[in-house]
């Protein structure tokens, strides 16, 4: 089926026209974050007038009074130990249920997808108060362990694994291979691309989530980047356009470029991983 | 193949371990706490029976007017959101999947960009577009002749604000599984249908929706359950207001806990919202199941 010309240049205008638009909260994001206060809170333009880096200086500067590059750090830790458990603990467990002889096995597969239906709301305060019992909040261990109960992940390795041919394994078992040479050389390099595919989606939900890790941190220097900038847009400090872009800005761009630099990688793989 | 089973426990135990620790013991423990009287500071105040439940489902008490309040604002964004998000997603995939390929990725990447974007900074950003005073929209209106509305302190613009910003931030995962599930159509078909002289619409209607049916009743779903747990957005662009018209489900329960210090009651409110949402799912996902 071959479409015309002048079909397919329609279809390229209305999408780039739209990509605009959808595109237009970052650059507003951007460009506001040039601004001094005066020109931010009355212009009608985009472009600033006069460009500024005065609200970059003020969330970097040494007197800063929002320590963004604090909450960076504690993101960071907090996303990379956390994605290694929920990737570790997963694989495992899928194997597990996918190949081994585990007792039970099939009320476990039983119990893990029942527990996708659990919604997040019901465990969150007590697990808060369990944390708390444990003089646990402030410190980075509620905001990495909760997330390494992902369900959701150990099912996605799990469906990828029933379909991957039991031979090598076999072949590598009969050659006298142990087993965690077979998990190290035969398993894991097989399921790479869904295992990409759990660490993005895994490191975007903990970098981006928020009613946890606002529940689990009250000092300000224990604070992800994402409640950090929640702290700005509250009440009294909702004052700056300019510098709150700015602080926005920096928050959001390491999940951009992760984002855009994985997405080929990411989009395929979600397609192959799909939903049944 | 069998390997023995202490070796498969064991392999198995990581995750058995933080499934119980970070899932089924905060679960239980919820259910116990929602039938006692529970402070943070002082703990356990003794076993109530049903009475946590009695207080939040009775009217005119401040327990039940609160949990009412939450959940009527929390189903009108589930009623006002979920046709947007999924029809506008599926719109924008089918869009994107008819731009010539070598320009098809990026157009995908555009528009599932935001998903990388945590809502506090969609909120940061669309409060500053939005908000009465100062606020870019405004500024353009008002630029235009047109005059400034008072986005966040009026109803229904205050839901409208929090439903594009919803819509900007979440349609393109939507986008993305339903451009997967448009890639897997048989592409034979449409032949078929066109050579048998079937219109733009009638492909959609007799070929592509019943390949993506699936797809469909399964992003119904989830959108359901996000626009469930709204917060964020309400938390942040309308702090609840007008009024607290905007004060979802999860704000009352978090303020259960942080303003009344009442985690009792919190409970009792989550453990009803958790089975209201189960009960919404299970129903969405029977009907469509049925008929098939």
């Amino acid at each position: 089926m071959k479409k015309s010309k002048s079909k397919n240049f329609l279809i390229l205008l209305l999408a780039t026209l739209l990509a605009l638009l959808f595109l237009l909260p970052l650059i507003f994001m951007v460009l506001t974050s040039f601004k001094a206060l005066g020109e931010a809170m009355s212009t009608s333009s985009l472009l600033p007038k006069t460009w500024t880096l005065e609200n970059y200086k003020s969330i970097f500067g040494i007197t800063a009074d929002v320590p963004v590059l604090r909450w960076l750090l504690n993101t960071a830790i907090v996303t990379a130990i956390g994605t290694l458990l929920v990737v570790f603990v997963d694989v495992l467990a899928a194997y597990s249920i996918a190949r081994l002889n585990l007792p039970g096995k099939r009320f476990f597969f039983v119990v893990v997808v029942a527990a996708l239906t659990v919604p997040t709301i019901v465990t969150l305060f007590p697990m808060f108060y369990l944390f708390r019992q444990f003089n646990l909040i402030d410190t980075y261990a509620p905001l990495i362990l909760v997330y390494s109960a992902n369900t959701m992940g150990v099912f996605l390795i799990y469906s990828f694994l029933r379909g991957f041919p039991k031979d090598l394994e076999e072949a590598a078992i009969i050659d006298g291979a142990l087993l965690w040479q077979v998990l190290r050389f035969v398993i894991f390099p097989a399921i790479r691309p869904v295992v990409a595919t759990l660490s993005v989606l895994t490191f975007l939900t903990i970098y981006n989530d928020f009613l946890w890790p606002s529940v689990v941190t009250s000092a300000d220097e224990m604070k992800t980047v994402t409640v950090g900038v929640a702290n700005l847009v509250q009440g009294s400090n909702f004052v700056n356009p300019g510098r709150m872009m700015a602080a926005t800005v920096v928050a959001t761009l390491p999940a951009l470029i992760l984002f855009v630099a994985a997405n080929r990688y990411f989009v395929r793989s979600v397609i192959s991983s799909g939903i049944k | 193949m069998r390997i023995s089973r202490t070796w498969s426990t064991v392999l198995f135990l990581p995750f058995l371990i933080c499934f119980l620790l970070f899932l089924v013991i905060p679960l239980a423990f919820g259910i116990y706490i929602s039938f006692h009287q529970w402070s943070i500071f002082a703990g356990n105040g003794g076993f109530v029976g049903f009475d946590n439940y009695i207080s939040i489902l009775t009217p005119g008490t401040v327990f039940g007017d609160a949990f009412y309040n939450g959940l009527k604002n929390t189903l009108i964004f589930v009623a006002i959101s979920v046709i947007p998000l999924v029809l506008i997603s599926l719109a924008l995939a089918l869009l994107v999947n008819s731009i010539p390929k070598k320009f098809k990725v990026f157009y995908r990447t555009v528009f599932f960009i935001s998903y990388a974007v945590s809502v506090t900074a969609v909120s940061a950003i669309f409060k500053w577009l939005f908000t009465g005073n100062g606020g870019y929209v405004n500024n353009v209106l008002n630029n235009f002749g047109i005059g400034s509305f008072n986005w966040l302190n009026d109803q229904p613009l205050a839901w409208i604000a929090i439903l594009i910003a919803t819509v900007w931030w979440t349609i393109g995962f939507n986008m993305i599984l339903f451009i997967n599930a448009l890639d897997e159509v048989d592409e034979n078909l449409y032949e078929a249908a066109s050579l048998d002289g079937a219109g733009a619409w009638q492909q959609f209607r007799h070929i592509t929706f019943p390949s993506i049916k699936g797809v469909f009743v399964f992003l119904t779903i989830i959108t359901v359950i996000a626009s469930f747990n709204l917060y964020g957005q309400t938390l942040l662009i309308t702090a609840g207001g007008p009024g607290q018209s905007t004060q979802s489900l999860i704000m009352v329960i978090q303020q259960m806990v942080f303003s009344q210090n009442n985690l009792g009651i919190a409970s009792a409110m989550a453990m009803a919202m958790g089975t209201v949402m189960v009960a919404i799912v299970a129903a969405q996902y029977f009907y469509s199941f049925r008929k098939q």
